[in-house]
């Protein structure tokens, strides 16, 4: 029985699938991490309850009409959880930070729209000369390289959230404790059990905790999703992270409405390897094998309808045209066929076939007999030999870096809804390109649109470029990701969002009557 | 006796240099690294983060250098998580597997000792082969079963227990999983007693105290008991060792925050340091532990001489 009120007690207890990695902002990028950042600290712009970028540290801003110069102007209000002002100065000093080799964050490339960010990272310049200034106490300016369209987006990343300089300084790698971190968002820290279970409180200080109903928000580390499922069975836990896909039957008829699922940016794919054969010269296999692939069957029945099948690369975005290939159109046979021809126009044939292996790493069972599946499906359409070959993530991640395995497992959680940040894993000199793709038209298309201040002209490069990879068949797209959440029917205050981003700032608790 | 122990601490000095070298050979002869990241970053900050743990470095000098810091006591910052020291994770870990674990010995002991007694003394009787079938199975079924059936009966269903989480000095929080982790423990201990019982039961010195006309529960607690527990107390030396390190399924069902599950993920993720700090703990406990059983096993059996 959920009532309309609110509930006397106003807490939520989350699940994370692993341990955040830490709580130093500008040290992670792993998805555990970025969900307790969320809700301790506050970037200029935030996240809306439906996964928007909004208002956040900063109340409002201008771009010039180059796009090169925006200006943030901070809320006076806002404050650290200890009563001292945020500052544009505090922002200086974060990015700074982030860029700075000293610091050692993983992703400092994420900036590398702002001037000189990028030769900082690599040592070239000083943190000094990062294209962000402070005019004032309230105002940040920043410069970029090129217009960006998608920097509000960057800004709600947990590398440009702010970081207190004086406990930095005083605690050095200690100040992540409880007893000394100082954040800026909706909530504090007040407990953490390294690996185990994070407590947060509201932050007094923060400037819209007048509106923000929780008392209390812990994350429980779940690795173990059936671990995860029950405690929430148990009523321990009304928000969970994850459960895996063959459990969902299960679920919704235990649980009904309080599974959830809803599209997530992200793609789970196979990708080609450009630099040894068979694949690297021959469009024509890696056609045959994208197109022999049942991809509705295989997540009907291996995924319990929790993905949505992908026949190209990007997920379904507002004002960007998905470059859906041509075979999506064909019915199965008439798809088949075209495989088969191709196929044999690549040189292979019943008596010398194709033989490979899928490249993934150890996921469990389920992963497995999807995988068995696209083989399977290889060999009775085409008649290739095709095997799986799993090994240990760190493995196989560093055997597909070193470009050794022909044919492997590539997925995509895109950092921000832009179509850039996916099309950049094909992009010649990325570190992300594992398949070692390399076509100077792609390249120059996504080198254009990063000049393209109007964003309809520069979703058409994009559309593009595109379409130029599926023209290419450089990857085996599989399927979309889903968000996949248990939540109680008493907390409400969020909504199922592209991003998979729920602040617990906007969360309340209705009142109801047992678990 | 001291000196006993004090050679004892002393050779085990080298057998943990030992492990501790063969682990760093290993951990360091895996592919990837501990920086290679799902988001590949641009090799200069890789180079430069992996400068900042000194992992550019040749392996031998990596190793005098962790050597030297551990004869320090310092076992190094973990790469997996940022900004926390393998001595903090340590620290904060190792007094709930501790707690968790003896207490599973102590429950293991308590149940199973009686019951092998019972079954011993009343050999070929249902109050034998009852609990002895049970035993069985309670060998049997593995803690990854044991543990989530826990759960959803006292968890999910009555909602007697709580589910799992930590909350020191909390009993309700300590109950299932001390129960889980010690239910194939009370079997082996039952199974133990009863042989080493039976034994015991069969020699001249209890023959002669049944021919006096002693009663049964004088016979058995003054002079079968101490014999037999001799047996257990061997068994107990590695065991409890294990059960303090091993009780990773538990602490994953229960959301413990132990260090076991530190183990498995630091070294799925190369996190040397990490994995390196906990195979020395789990190194010096086992060590440890088997000389207490040792020191038992003098005390119970006076034939054994230390020396």
């Amino acid at each position: 029985m959920v009532g309309t009120a609110l509930a006397q007690t106003q807490s939520v207890a989350r699940t994370l699938d692993d341990a955040p990695r830490s709580l130093d902002p500008q040290l992670t990028t792993d998805i555990p991490s970025q969900r307790v950042l969320d809700d301790l600290f506050e970037g200029l712009a935030t996240l809306s309850i439906d996964g928007q970028a909004v208002p956040g540290a900063a109340s409002s801003w201008q771009q010039s009409a180059d796009g090169l110069t925006w200006v943030f102007h901070l809320r006076p209000e806002a404050r650290w959880s200890n009563g001292e002002p945020l500052t544009a100065g505090d922002f200086v000093y974060s990015w700074r930070r982030e860029v700075d080799p000293k610091t050692g964050s993983g992703y400092a490339q994420a900036l590398s729209p702002i001037v000189n960010a990028l030769d900082i990272a690599l040592g070239h310049k000083s943190p000094e000369t990062l294209g962000v200034a402070a005019s004032d106490a309230h105002t940040l300016t920043v410069h970029l390289n090129a217009p960006t369209p998608y920097l509000l987006e960057l800004l709600v990343q947990n590398y440009l959230y702010p970081v207190y300089r004086p406990a930095i300084e005083r605690y050095g790698d200690d100040w992540i404790r409880p007893d000394h971190l100082v954040s800026n968002g909706a909530f504090a820290l007040q407990e953490d059990l390294i690996g185990a279970r994070i407590t947060l409180r509201p932050n007094p200080y923060y400037w819209d905790a007048s509106h923000v109903q929780l008392k209390s928000v812990v994350y429980f580390n779940m690795p173990d999703r059936a671990q995860a499922v029950l405690r929430f069975l148990a009523g321990d836990v009304q928000f969970t992270d994850s459960f895996a896909a063959s459990q969902r039957p299960w679920l919704k008829s235990v649980l009904g409405d309080q599974v959830v699922n809803a599209p997530w940016l992200g793609i789970y794919m196979l990708a080609f390897n450009f630099k040894v054969p068979p694949f690297r010269d021959n469009p024509a296999l890696r056609r045959a094998l994208i197109l022999a692939i049942d991809r509705a069957s295989l997540t009907r029945y291996l995924k319990y309808d929790m993905y949505v099948p992908a026949d190209t690369l990007m997920p379904p975005l507002v004002g960007y045209q998905p470059q859906h290939p041509a075979w999506a159109a064909l019915d199965t046979p008439a798809r088949e066929a075209l495989a088969r021809r191709l196929y044999a126009q690549a040189g292979y044939s019943p008596e010398h076939p194709l033989r490979v292996d899928i490249s993934t790493s150890v996921q469990g069972a389920d992963e497995r007999h999807y995988f068995e599946a696209v083989a399977a499906m290889w060999h009775s359409v085409l008649g290739a030999e095709v095997s799986v070959d799993e090994s240990e993530y760190k493995v196989m991640s560093q055997n597909r870096e070193l470009h050794r395995l022909p044919l492997f497992l590539d997925s995509w959680i895109g950092d921000f809804a832009d179509p850039v940040n996916f099309l950049q894993l094909f992009y010649a000199d990325s570190s992300l390109n594992y398949g070692g793709y390399r076509n100077g038209r792609f390249d120059a298309l996504l080198d254009r649109a990063a000049q393209e201040p109007d964003n309809t002209a520069r979703y058409r490069l994009l559309e593009q470029a595109e379409a130029l990879l599926n023209e290419d068949g450089v990857y085996v797209p599989l399927y979309y990701y889903s968000t996949r959440h248990l939540v109680k029917p008493y907390i409400k205050g969020w909504q199922s969002n592209l991003m998979d981003r729920n602040l617990s700032r906007y969360m309340y608790v209705l009142d109801h009557q047992g678990r | 006796m001291l000196r006993y122990i004090l050679r004892r601490v002393l050779e085990s000095i080298p057998t943990l240099l030992l492990i501790v070298t063969i682990a760093f050979a290993l951990l360091h002869l895996a592919p990837g690294g501990p920086f290679s990241a799902d988001k590949a970053m641009l090799p200069e900050i890789q180079h430069g983060i992996e400068a900042r743990y000194h992992l550019d470095e040749p392996l031998w000098r990596q190793y005098v250098r962790y050597m030297s810091d551990l004869a320090h006591g310092d076992l190094g910052p973990s790469f997996q998580y940022r900004n926390i020291s393998v001595n903090q994770i340590i620290a904060n870990g190792f007094p709930v597997d501790l707690t968790v674990g003896l207490c599973a010995i102590a429950l293991a002991l308590l149940i199973g000792v009686p019951i092998g007694l019972n079954a011993a003394w009343r050999h070929h009787s249902w109050w034998d082969r009852v609990p002895m079938a049970l035993a069985v199975a309670g060998i049997s079924l593995p803690v990854f079963v044991i543990a989530p059936l826990l759960v959803l009966v006292f968890a999910v269903h009555l909602h007697w227990l709580p589910a799992g989480d930590w909350v020191r000095g909390s009993i309700s929080h300590l109950l299932l999983p001390v129960l889980a982790l010690a239910l194939p423990y009370v079997a082996y201990v039952a199974r133990i007693v009863r042989g080493s019982t039976l034994e015991v039961l069969g020699t001249a010195y209890i023959r002669t105290a049944r021919a006096k006309g002693l009663p049964a529960q004088r016979i058995l607690l003054h002079h079968a008991l101490r014999p037999s527990l001799a047996a257990v107390v061997s068994f107990l030396g590695p065991t409890t060792a294990g059960v303090i390190t091993i009780s990773i399924v538990v602490e994953t069902v229960f959301g413990l925050p132990g260090i076991g599950r530190f183990f498995v993920t630091g070294a799925l993720n190369r996190d040397y340091t990490l994995v390196l700090g906990i195979t020395i703990l789990y190194g010096a406990l086992i060590i440890l532990f088997n000389l207490l059983a040792d020191l038992c096993y003098a005390w119970i059996d006076p034939r054994v001489r230390l020396e």
